[in-house]
């Protein structure tokens, strides 16, 4: 019977180590190794074909395999063996996937820069002293509070006056929503073209040189404009004393370039502050609000709608305004939602990379925290410089998504 | 309360500003789309606004642009490896974590809430956290303890390395927004079938499954946005070779790489890199919406 009973206890963990261990390896071995040779071998539209098929459906091989292996196991413990069946994978991927990663980042940021060796806070010595590295710091900052404070402000106007339209306002927010749904690559170009530069004589192509270009008249008083030719068969250009210039914007460092702030004087504190401002940075934020205004409109539309009619109509009875009405009674009302779009804001903008990346490349003081990340990585090779700038990103995520997470459990339990 | 005063919202000025809105919200695709319809070399020598004008784009606008991105600049061969990532990235995470939540809202075992806690507090890891030593696992394997768990596997530039990525970088969140959809399910209806003698599986793909698909749709539509649209990981995992180009990565090698004055392709290439997300989120905008809302509190 004790002789039955300890072969049983053999047979059932020797079952859990086969179906929960050696078996989803030797999937995922199976399925890597697979592709890779298939790879080799196949042309391109067949791979893509198999990739499609076999790669969506192979997953539930896993859980066939599982569940055929456990079904050796007697009856009796087999309970406990599916728990795992359904648990293991979910549990196997985080651990391989993402928290062995992460934890070899933090070792990694504590070694030297190439990662070969432990130097202790070495690096972040050099995150806080290195001169680009406190451009990044600054403009990371500056995106912060820009985009994070537009996003909201815009979205909740937006989303104010889209509830109160009677036509139309499914269509008015799908116009607005619509960025949110393409690629951060494809707004970037989107706006690449229109901050584009070109150098004179060309024509100017991106609409705000050409704008600029177009406007005013050279010092004999006649029109300035953009390199048209007219149907007198004169030509009309920028490229005369007196007409704009076209300016790089996306080069620029600050407002120097402009010819209002050419000849400013340094002493006036005001007027050197907005001179010294990183336009180029703020070209690049407005990418970002101009894609996310769209999300904080759709969630803050939610929750206005949410809020009871009585109460609204409560404060008209009483003769409140409609701007007395949306600061006492929505923007409490809609307090935690506003915090909810604020710690989504804060994450994306600490995380933004696309848009850097495509515009400018990070030259210029534009660069921001993800994309510096990524090119210690790859241009540098400088492992452990890379770890650690991705290690301040998960510092600066942490508080706020815990602070977060606490107010949504207050929140649940309350 | 005098109903006969027209509210400040309904006069024309606030409807004016919301037209503003809208206009400049979609200004910025107006002239990209208008010039990726245009020749090349009049992109380059008369600006968009100015080509509407005169008249000269109605004579001109072509689509050459777009066999010259697709065929010549084989944008059609990054399209299908788009595709190629994505669905699989989709379905792999959605399919493991529809598992795990099960297990999370249904099946009474050990360490339940610990393993909860480890999966939604990988939530908080971003993924820039992750990426290097990710890519490290998938080109020259894990070693644990001197123990090798991951052989060397040269993975990069493979389908499955970016499968994997982001089945890691996609769990947490799902898995969270799969088991909170289904605590919501009735109980007795999973507890009657147990009593009925039906096993987990079968209970799994007969009632829960069925019974989630609106939950399983919003995260699916979410994440198969973010995927498609992903450049850092796809840069990262697939590499800038160009066979394995996404279109994401091809549009921003068009957009910042030496490409020069190429505007007509840049352009043409990024809309058509606009129009399956388009697309996904017009006909399934309810779902997106909600997977969005849900990802709201993913790090």
């Amino acid at each position: 019977m004790n002789n039955n009973k300890l072969s049983d206890k053999l047979l059932v963990n020797g079952i859990r180590l086969l179906a929960l261990g050696f078996f989803p390896l030797i999937w995922f071995l199976f399925q890597a190794i697979l592709f890779r040779e298939l790879t080799e071998i196949l042309p391109r539209s067949i791979l893509v074909l198999l990739a499609i098929l076999i790669g969506s459906s192979f997953i539930f091989l896993l859980y066939f395999g599982m569940n055929w292996l456990i079904g050796f196991a007697p009856k009796i413990s087999q309970e406990g063996l599916f728990a795992g069946m359904f648990i293991g994978p979910a549990l196997f991927m985080l651990s391989l996937f993402l928290f062995y990663p992460a934890i070899r980042t933090l070792y990694l940021s504590l070694q030297d820069r190439y990662g070969r060796e432990y130097v202790g806070f070495e690096n972040y010595m050099w995150a806080f002293t290195d001169s680009e590295m406190k451009i990044i710091i600054r403009n990371q900052i500056l995106w912060l509070i820009f985009v994070v404070s537009s996003v909201i402000i815009l979205g909740l106007v937006v989303g104010w006056l889209a509830d109160k339209l009677k036509r139309g306002e499914s269509f008015f927010k799908s116009i607005i929503f619509m960025p949110m749904a393409i690629s951060a690559v494809g707004s970037s170009a989107i706006f690449k073209f229109i901050y584009e530069y070109r150098p004179p004589p060309l024509t100017q192509i991106g609409l705000i040189n050409g704008l600029r270009v177009s406007t005013g008249e050279d010092i004999n008083g006649k029109e300035c404009g953009n390199n048209i030719i007219t149907e007198t068969g004169e030509k009309i250009d920028y490229i005369r004393e007196g007409c704009l210039k076209p300016i790089g914007w996306l080069q620029q460092r600050d407002l120097s370039a402009l010819p209002s702030f050419r000849n400013i004087d340094n002493s006036d504190s005001i007027l050197s502050f907005i001179v010294n401002l990183p336009i180029s940075t703020f070209l690049l934020m407005i990418v970002m609000v101009w894609m996310f205004t769209g999300f904080a409109m759709v969630v803050f539309s939610a929750a206005i709608k949410a809020i009871p009619s009585e109460i609204i109509e409560a404060g008209q009875i009483d003769g409140a305004g409609e701007g007395k009405i949306f600061f006492s009674i929505v923007l409490p009302y809609i307090k935690s939602t506003i915090i909810v779009v604020a710690t989504y804001m804060t994450v994306s903008v600490l995380k933004a990379f696309d848009i850097v990346y495509v515009t400018t490349r990070g030259d210029l003081e534009t660069n921001l925290l993800a994309v510096k990340m990524l090119d210690e990585f790859s241009k540098f090779r400088h492992y452990g410089r890379s770890a650690t700038v991705a290690v301040l990103i998960f510092i600066c995520v942490i508080p706020v998504i815990v602070l977060n997470a606490i107010k949504a459990r207050e929140e649940t339990q309350s | 309360m005098n109903l006969e005063k027209q509210k400040w919202y309904d006069k024309p000025v606030s409807k004016f500003i919301l037209i503003m809105i809208a206009l400049s919200w979609m200004l910025p695709y107006i002239g990209f789309v208008i010039s990726s319809f245009r020749p090349g070399d009049s992109v380059k020598r008369v600006s968009w606004w100015s080509s509407i004008a005169n008249g000269e784009f109605f004579s001109e606008a072509t689509l050459a642009n777009y066999s010259e991105i697709l065929f010549a600049e084989n944008l059609s061969r990054s399209f299908l490896n788009s595709f190629a990532v994505s669905i699989p990235s989709t379905i792999i995470p959605i399919t493991i974590a529809a598992f795990a939540a099960y297990a999370f809202a249904f099946i009474d075992f050990k360490g339940k809430e610990i393993a909860f806690l480890f999966v939604v507090g990988m939530m908080i890891i971003p993924l820039q956290m992750s990426l290097i030593p990710l890519l490290k696992l998938m080109k020259g394997g894990a070693i644990l303890f001197g123990i090798p768990i991951i052989p060397e596997l040269n993975l990069n530039g493979t389908f499955v390395a970016v499968w994997f990525a982001h089945t890691g970088f996609g769990l947490p969140l799902a898995t969270f927004l799969l088991r909170d959809f289904m605590m919501g399910l009735p109980r007795s209806v999973v507890e009657s079938a147990k009593i009925d003698g039906a096993s987990h599986l079968v209970t799994f793909f007969k009632l829960v499954l069925p019974l989630s698909v609106a939950g399983i749709a919003a995260f699916a539509t979410f994440q198969f946005l973010w995927v498609y649209n992903d450049f850092l990981v796809a840069n990262v995992f697939m590499g800038i070779k160009p066979e394995n180009l996404v279109v994401t990565s091809h549009v921003a090698q068009l957009t910042v790489g030496n490409y020069g004055e190429a505007w007509h392709l840049r352009t043409s290439g990024a809309v058509i890199s606009m129009v399956v997300p388009l697309i996904v989120f017009f006909s399934l905008q309810r779902f997106f919406v909600r997977g969005l809302i849900g990802g709201a509190v993913k790090g």
